[in-house]
């Protein structure tokens, strides 16, 4: 009884709490849905029933895809294609670094450890940003300067995704390592054969975080490969916003090209989040 | 009996060859595994740090060590800086942590679909900052759809971008609806993780939702709380791209956070050792910051 009561008393509360839940996440979607609307509209329509508001505002007189096919055939698709591979191989070549070094810290005993591990916490503090403008001082006399590897680079020394990676490999019972290791497997098989297998959630966390700060980056970029022909996507748009007599319809459509691939990938990758596999490797 | 004892010292021997041969290849792997990280956080993070810091700090010239940080003091246009980014911080701090606590607390009720509006919610982190920056940017205009609705429905219309007060009110309102759903999600983990019995308890006892708040929820967050604090604060001293985009600084400087700033000097000036001294400012204003935070929080008691 008394649970039951309880229950419609949650349920009546959650419906109050609805409605203050569906307004704020329509506000927080407006801005999207409204560029989203903006760009299968042509530009100069944009701003015509704005004020006063008007159903106009949100439904469009004729919708067209002509704004998505003249910016993939502007500059602005090398750009598209150049975020693409900056951030395959970021998250490619990240991955792997996070993992040995994650592997290394949570599995392999060895005299320094903790202090390797206390380093690493310590560069992890150093926000990226704030070394950033340094950073690219050095990366030009290098002659990394408006090249791919000076964008890939910075992502690779990612402290966050090898913290991760290092707390995950803790929590798998550290008897499966010791039975690799009685059958004659070197460290690296253990890491290969036990705890990559055991580890897909993990790692697409871990190439996730890679990903976001690859996709994200707009201070790095602008400062290390501002030419035309390395230029990643959100530079693209910030020069295109800051061009005389742009095309608004067709800024748009750039803009929701850059957001929808994360938030496709964020989507997709979404159900492999929960639920852990660590545990079902031993009967304990 | 004599070689029964040497054969047994024969094993111990082998053993500890062994022993120390695998310990051998235990180290070797080790130094293998974490040689690319070592060398690549040394290469990105701490040879920047201390390349600024010689930088900032020219030792050995005519001019004292300390003459860049002597000029950037004296310099208005920094000065206006530090001042804006910590009035920024002051107001875009609480404001995020509260709209991201309250609607944790609001997203862990029983709703129906909770997990699509919480999705709707978090959408624009993923969104890339300049892009988010681009559709803020025409969202503001003078002739931009919030000064439409707000003609709409008899508000008078707001010189978002172009008066130097409502200029940094737009930076703060940008920077909240990217963040708050990020924080909000930290928080929501935390609230889960709080016993539901203590709640069923104290409901028996009469105590209504915001004494529950205030005597459960928030003490059951501490944890999470100070996280989301001290990252969210961090990051807020690190903001650029809205800056960049939606007002290069200005108006008459009223947007011009330190990191703007200090880019500004390093690429438009060209000034590296000022931009620079500014960085360590900026680092130093951040260390100082955080270690306030942890020292104002209850620490750690369990």
């Amino acid at each position: 009884m008394v649970n039951q009561s309880a229950t419609r008393g949650e349920a009546r509360s959650g419906r109050r709490a609805l409605l203050l839940a569906v307004p704020v996440a329509i506000v927080s979607m407006a801005p999207l849905v409204w560029a989203g609307i903006s760009s299968l509209r042509p530009g100069e329509e944009i701003f015509r029933y704005l004020s006063p508001f008007s159903w106009r505002t949100l439904f469009p007189e004729s919708v067209s895809l002509d704004n998505y096919l003249s910016v993939l055939q502007s500059p602005f698709a090398l750009a598209l294609v150049n975020s693409v591979s900056v951030a395959f191989f970021g998250v490619a070549l990240g991955l792997v670094v996070a993992a040995l070094a994650g592997y290394a810290l949570a599995v392999l005993p060895f005299p320094g450890r903790t202090a390797v591990f206390a380093f690493m916490v310590v560069c992890f503090l150093v926000p990226f940003e704030a070394i950033a403008i340094p950073l690219s001082a050095s990366f030009r006399e290098m002659g990394l300067a408006n090249s791919y590897a000076g964008l890939i680079l910075p992502a690779l020394g990612n402290g966050l995704s090898i913290f991760l990676l290092r707390q995950f490999f803790m929590g798998i019972p550290s008897s499966l390592a010791e039975a690799g290791r009685l059958d004659g497997l070197s460290w690296f098989g253990v890491l290969r054969r036990i705890y990559l297998p055991l580890s897909r959630g993990p790692m697409i966390g871990a190439g996730l975080i890679l990903f976001v700060f690859q996709w994200q980056s707009f201070l790095w970029p602008l400062l290390i490969a501002p030419a035309p022909d390395v230029r990643v996507a959100p530079v693209a748009i910030a020069d295109f916003a800051q061009e005389t007599g742009v095309d608004y319809g067709q800024m748009f459509a750039a803009a929701i090209l850059t957001a929808a691939i994360p938030l496709l990938l964020l989507l997709f990758f979404q159900r492999h989040f929960t639920g852990s596999t660590a545990s079902s490797g031993t009967k304990e | 009996m004599t070689s029964v004892t040497a054969r047994t010292e024969r094993e111990v021997t082998r053993g500890r060859t062994r022993r120390s041969l695998v310990r051998r290849e235990t180290w070797i792997s080790a130094v293998v595994l974490l040689l690319p990280a070592v060398v690549l956080l040394l290469l990105l993070r701490i040879i920047p740090t201390v390349t600024a810091m010689a930088e900032a700090v020219p030792l050995g010239g005519e001019r004292s060590p300390w003459s860049n940080f002597a000029y950037i003091f004296s310099d208005p246009s920094f000065l206006n800086s530090v001042w804006v980014t910590l009035l920024f911080s002051v107001i875009v701090n609480p404001i995020q942590i509260a709209l991201a606590l309250a609607l944790a607390v609001l997203l862990t009720k029983h709703i129906p679909a909770v997990g699509l509006w919480r999705t709707f919610i978090l959408l624009p982190i993923a969104v890339p900052q300049a892009v988010s920056a681009i559709i803020w940017l025409v969202m503001l205009r003078p002739d931009g759809p919030l000064n439409g609705l707000a003609s709409a429905i008899g508000l008078p219309t707001v010189p978002w971008l172009t008066e130097p007060g409502w200029a940094l009110i737009s930076i703060v309102i940008v920077c909240s609806w990217v963040g708050v759903g990020y924080w909000m999600t930290f928080l929501v983990t935390g609230i889960k993780e709080i016993p539901s019995s203590l709640y069923e308890a104290s409901a028996l006892d009469g105590a209504n939702g915001w004494r529950q708040f205030w005597s459960i929820t928030l003490p059951g967050l501490r944890r999470p709380l100070l996280f989301v604090l001290v990252a969210d604060t961090v990051s807020n001293f690190l903001v650029f791209a809205p800056v960049r985009i939606l007002t290069q600084g200005g108006p008459q400087g009223g947007t011009d956070l330190l990191m703007h700033n200090i880019s500004e000097r390093a690429y438009t000036l060209g000034d590296t050792q000022a931009a620079s001294a500014a960085t360590l400012v900026l680092v130093a204003i951040v260390i100082v910051v955080v270690t306030i935070q942890f020292r104002m929080l209850p620490g750690k008691e369990d």
